[in-house]
């Protein structure tokens, strides 16, 4: 107990006398803590992920699981057009949603910061999260209505005279996809960004047009290098849910608005599970693959050192 | 003083009819103001009065509602603060958090496209003339308060502006470093020649630093003078009050030279050619204390309240006869010690000369009271 008397400050624990099973008892007990989420994050991360991995190397034969190794899942993927053309589509549809969304997000946020006093910012905020109150599919659904062949567009162009037929440009491609997914993830980006700039101390917005700079370099020069981890965590925010999205692609993007998510759902409906598996897979290397090239602009320190 | 030797060159800053109002509320009534070339001019008031905002005026990040702004007979009050010769030190630094103190001396220079042979050389004068040579590669969040602070100056004055606008830049520091800092401030804008115009509202660090000075009060300058004549003879109760410490009697002018009288008719010294009712201002170290009959015929007799030793000074607080308010005097060097004597409750008599009491206009004592 020489311990006991340098440090004082340190309370015995109760019960006093340490025995050596007490001592062990002890060291579990720090570790105990972790348990429940040790459980949890086993049994519904750890586990269904390592299912997923090893279905993704096995074969379905005559609708049942064998345990054969192979790459075959991985091979097809890549050598039926349609899927590798999807797999791409996917990630530039994710790209330009994350892009709209958060070029959307970033100057709705600047503006909420500087312009709009501080009390009003929170209905404004409260207005962003507004639409989380109704179901997502009622959300998809509303859009459709907009952008359909009787939707509110159509309507307008048919009311000033500019069409005469219903225009079905905006249903069931790629822009409506890229369009409706901007505007289910834009309270993601304009929730963090606004997060991030909140905290940025303006008076450096001012030192630089001080110094010179016009407030776009401004913006370039010393807002955005500083607000780097919150625009980062907003593009993760966004940009990985979208890759996964399946319902709105399918809803609003019709046969050519297809996306990974709805060739994953097809093939465990059609009892594919090994190679929906493999497709599955490939998502998560992708967004393995960002977090890592991402990894560096999450780092705090380098723009606040102690 | 450079000031008014180079009366003949164009002022560094004129302000001529400059107002700003918020709404309803008017942050600054008109004012005229002319800084000339090389000076220290500080602008000083409680918070609220209008310093800030016309710094901000002349740096351009507010807009006057009426009036015009001159730097160097250039008008600017339409200008945006990039195209402004002013550079600011801000109270809060401003510093770039993910720059290098040489990057964040350097931005300036950068955004005016200077040749990096040339800018590398004045990014060392500048840190050189701050003493920070060898922090250049430091972060900001590195330094201690008083070296950031440095860094604005360096940052701010490396661009050769004609006017260094400094907002309150000693603000967050403690007492001994403002100290310190005041000096070293002094020091550069001697070395560098640019006019300073610095914000504060501190009396002792306008006092000290500036060659010149404008007191402000409720978005109008009551005063602009030399430091001296601020203190010595103010042209406002609130001026005097503001700057040292002061006391005030309700008085009479007469006749009789050299005298003015209290309300009940007794005679204080006092220089003066107005006639009618007005406020006497003098300062506690100008009021000599002795035994009544050791004292000039125009004295005030009254008992001492109060004596407090303060180390460089004894201050003794006097109810006169006549004086609503208890009256304080200080004593400094020699006279301290005969102020060991003056005990409370001691009979003495207080005077002063005619030339060291000030008479301040009556309305001015009125509208404060509003």
């Amino acid at each position: 107990m020489a311990n006991a008397e340098v440090t004082p400050s340190v309370p015995d624990p109760p019960g006093g006398r340490k025995t050596a099973r007490g001592l062990s008892l002890g060291r579990l007990g720090q570790y105990g803590g972790f348990l429940p989420a040790i459980v949890l994050f086993g049994l519904f991360f750890a586990a269904p992920l390592g299912l997923i991995v090893a279905y993704s190397f096995w074969q379905v034969v005559d609708y049942n699981v064998v345990h054969d190794w192979t790459l075959d899942n991985y091979r097809y993927f890549f050598s039926v057009s349609t899927y590798a053309k999807t797999f791409w589509a996917t990630i530039w549809v994710s790209v330009a949603a994350t892009a709209l969304a958060i070029g959307i997000a970033f100057p709705f946020a600047y503006w909420l910061v500087r312009y709009i006093p501080k009390r009003l910012q929170k209905v404004f905020l409260i207005l962003v999260i507004l639409p989380f109150w109704t179901s997502y599919l009622l959300r998809v659904y509303a859009w459709l209505n907009i952008l359909g062949p009787e939707g509110a567009i159509n309507r307008f162009l048919h009311w000033i005279h500019l069409t005469s037929q219903p225009v079905s440009f905006f249903l069931y491609d790629r822009p409506a996809v890229i369009l409706v997914l901007a505007y289910l993830y834009f309270p993601f980006a304009a929730l963090t960004l606004y997060a991030s700039l909140e905290r940025f101390d303006w008076d450096q917005f001012k030192a630089a047009m001080d110094l010179g700079a016009t407030p776009f370099t401004a913006v370039r020069k010393i807002l955005l290098p500083q607000i780097r981890p919150g625009i980062t965590t907003s593009v993760i925010f966004v940009f990985i849910p979208i890759l996964g999205e399946y319902l709105t692609p399918q809803l609003v993007g019709g046969a050519k608005g297809v996306m990974i998510g709805n060739l994953i759902a097809n093939f465990f409906v059609g009892a594919q599970y090994t190679r929906g598996a493999a497709a599955a897979l490939l998502i998560t290397a992708l967004i393995v693959v960002l977090l890592i090239v991402f990894r560096r602009s999450l780092e705090v320190r380098d723009a606040y050192a102690p | 003083m450079s000031a008014h030797a180079a009366a003949a060159q164009p002022a560094a800053i004129t302000l001529r009819g400059v107002t700003k109002r918020y709404g309803g509320h008017v942050a600054l009534k008109p004012i005229e103001l002319e800084i000339a070339e090389g000076e220290f001019f500080c602008l000083l008031g409680p918070s609220g009065c209008g310093k800030t905002t016309t710094l901000n005026l002349i740096g351009g990040f507010i807009a006057p509602t009426a009036g015009e702004i001159f730097i160097r007979d250039e008008r600017v009050d339409r200008l945006p603060p990039h195209r402004r010769s002013v550079n600011t030190v801000f109270q809060s630094y401003a510093l770039f958090p993910h720059m290098t103190v040489r990057d964040n001396v350097g931005f300036g220079l950068k955004m005016a496209r200077i040749p990096s042979s040339e800018s590398a050389g004045r990014i060392e004068e500048a840190l050189g003339l701050v003493g920070l040579e060898t922090f250049g590669e430091r972060l900001p969040t590195q330094l201690s308060g008083g070296q950031q602070q440095r860094v604005a100056v360096a940052r701010a004055l490396v661009n050769r502006p004609a006017v260094l606008l400094l907002d309150e830049p000693l603000g967050a520091l403690d007492l001994k470093l403002r100290k310190r800092l005041q000096v070293e401030l002094t020091q550069i804008h001697r070395d560098v020649g640019t006019t300073f115009v610095y914000v504060t509202h501190d009396q002792e660090e306008a006092m000290s630093m500036s060659t010149r000075m404008a007191v402000l009060n409720d978005g109008r300058i009551e005063q602009i003078g030399t430091p001296s004549e601020i203190y010595y003879k103010p042209n406002s109760r609130f001026v005097a009050d503001f700057i040292g410490e002061s006391n005030f009697l309700e008085v009479e002018t007469g006749s009789q030279s050299g005298v003015v009288r209290l309300a009940d008719g007794r005679g204080v010294p006092c220089n003066s050619s107005a006639t009618g009712r007005a406020t006497l201002m003098v300062r506690p170290e100008a009021i000599h204390v002795s035994d009544p009959h050791d004292a000039p015929e125009s004295s005030l007799k009254g008992k001492i309240v109060q004596t407090s030793f303060l180390g460089s000074q004894t201050r003794i607080a006097v109810s006169c006869d006549g004086v609503s308010l208890p009256l304080t005097a200080s004593q400094f060097g020699r006279e301290r010690l005969a102020a060991r004597e003056l005990t409370p409750d001691r009979e003495v008599s207080l005077w002063w000369d005619a030339d060291d009491a000030v008479l301040l206009a009556k309305e001015s004592m009125e509208e404060e009271v509003e």
